[in-house]
């Protein structure tokens, strides 16, 4: 069975699971979805308020917020597990997942499942649909499939970053509060145009914690704007690859990490 | 009891150390967000980035203990059944509770005091627009804190109708900190949507202390805000007896 079906099959078991409890399924997702869209009420509210930020048009932002949003969202609804990895090394439930046949990962990611963060997708896509109507895109099949890539990409590079650091569970037992401290300046940052920023905090979100990547270098290649970039135009096209790339890179240090796992014992 | 749960949160001193580091980068964080945003304007809709970054500086401190995130007690007793030994005390129910909760409270200041130097030292922060506002402020502080609590014991006894409470508590506190002005502060709103805050209670936690102490709300205004505080305080206690005299009939008590 290839990795991606068994990654399927395990997955819906695992939402079958949580929808015999349909009204909590309803609140679950809905909760995800006011959350978000508190965040986007947040910032409407300063858009309305400042009006343009630094040459972008509101509707552009929102384009921005909506891309990051979804990438988001991509990411976590399939795999809010890895977030839990503290907990299950911590406690020894490691253990189950090596001594089934396939890869470990496969069943860590799919043990359980939140479906909180489904409200993050619904969100995301709603908000981008919308936002592709106003923001001033010329919209082709080529700007569409672009769209898609960097959308996976940005999913693509957020996932990777997380799986890279909870990795490092393995080793130090604790990445929680350096994960959700990652995961803050993703959320604070990622939907905003990176060019009203200092140059260090461009460097850094574009180098250090490449979060410009996710949203608003691919937005400039689609809302031609690469004039304002600091980085050639063609790493800013290049973001779905950077994103990918960052992913089999962490994938590569989740695998040698994992050697390290030593069971708590039961 | 209030001893008791005191002692309880001190347990994890860690955690508390933890937090100071999170509310302090989170704090680091809005100012170079909010100085951005401002791109040099010297004023928007009448405030300053100064003013702005003192406001955004104080509320994530304040937060802390007037935080929703972490907010009932009650929830945990009921699912794990703590609730039938409480019940057996010779003392109500809500007034065990709160004393928890003042108790909790009491032993996470310290942490909360020695984070604001800290974060205004980060973050940015300015004096108080004037004695009164001082003054103000902290009184202003003392009723913000009552709020939140009676609120949080009123949206805690959820628990007594629901044992799965997730996703509605998830709910309850971002509508609360949107609400109160701990993201964006009520003054940036626009009119219709301030009417809707300036209407529930939540502002009375977050938003109202810190226009005092900014001078924000004019010092004629000071006296009808405390009241304004002051009034949800009895409502929301009323409201939660209420709440506790049915919910008294429905307590399933789990476990042994």
């Amino acid at each position: 069975m290839s990795p991606v079906r068994a990654w399927w099959l395990l997955t819906r078991a695992a939402v079958r699971a949580q929808a015999q409890y349909r009204v909590n399924v309803v609140v679950t997702v809905l909760a995800g979805a006011v959350y978000q869209g508190v965040g986007l009420a947040s910032i409407a509210v300063v858009l309305h308020q400042f009006g343009d930020l630094g040459t972008w048009s509101v509707a552009e932002v929102t384009f921005l917020y909506a891309l990051r949003l979804t990438a988001h969202g991509v990411w976590v609804a399939p795999f809010n597990q890895l977030l839990s990895i503290d907990e299950i090394v911590r406690e020894g439930h490691f253990d189950r997942f090596l001594v089934r046949p396939g890869n470990p990962l496969l069943y860590f990611l799919t043990y359980r499942v939140s479906l909180m963060p489904t409200g993050d997708l619904l969100g995301g896509l709603v908000l981008l649909a919308v936002a592709s109507a106003v923001a001033p895109i010329d919209w082709s099949v080529a700007a569409v499939a672009y769209v898609v890539l960097a959308v996976l990409g940005g999913a693509c590079l957020e996932l990777g970053i997380q799986l890279g650091l909870a990795a490092l569970t393995f080793r130090t037992l604790s990445t929680q509060a350096l994960r959700s401290t990652i995961d803050t300046v993703f959320n604070t940052f990622g939907g905003y145009p990176m060019h009203i920023f200092s140059g260090t905090a461009q460097f850094v979100s574009t180098f250090v914690l490449p979060l410009a990547f996710v949203a608003y270098l691919p937005g400039t290649v689609l809302m031609n704007r690469t004039g304002e970039l600091r980085v050639p135009g063609w790493l800013a096209a290049g973001s779905p690859v950077v994103g990918c790339l960052l992913l089999v890179g962490a994938y590569a240090i989740w695998v040698r990490e994992l050697r390290r796992y030593q069971s708590s014992g039961h | 009891m209030m001893a008791i749960q005191a002692r309880t949160s001190l347990v994890y001193r860690a955690n508390y150390l933890m937090n100071v580091v999170a509310v302090i980068f989170q704090v680091y964080l809005l100012r170079i967000l909010w100085t951005a945003v401002y791109q040099g304007r010297p004023e928007v809709a009448g405030v300053s980035l100064g003013m702005m970054i003192t406001y955004a500086t104080f509320a994530n401190v304040q937060t802390w203990v007037t935080s929703p995130w972490e907010f009932s007690l009650i929830p945990p007793r009921v699912r794990e059944g703590q609730i039938a030994g409480d019940l057996t005390r010779p003392m109500s129910f809500t007034t065990q509770i709160h004393a928890r909760q003042v108790g909790r409270a009491l032993a996470t200041a310290p942490f909360v005091v020695a984070t604001l130097p800290l974060a205004v030292l980060v973050g940015g922060g300015r004096a108080p627009a004037s004695l009164a506002a001082a003054l103000g402020y902290v009184l202003s502080m003392v009723l913000a804190y009552l709020v939140s609590a009676m609120l949080s014991v009123l949206v805690g006894m959820i628990a007594f109708w629901t044992m799965e409470t997730t996703g509605i508590f998830v709910i309850y506190r971002v509508v609360f900190m949107f609400f109160s002005g701990a993201i964006v502060p009520l003054w940036f709103m626009p009119d219709g949507l301030r009417l809707v805050a300036e209407a529930l209670p939540f502002q009375a936690v977050t938003y109202v202390p810190l226009a005092i102490y900014l001078g924000h709300a004019a010092t004629a205004d000071v006296p009808r805000l405390l009241a304004l505080q002051a009034l949800w305080v009895v409502l929301l206690w009323l409201g939660g007896r209420l709440l506790w005299s049915r919910a008294m009939h429905r307590v399933v008590i789990q476990g042994g």
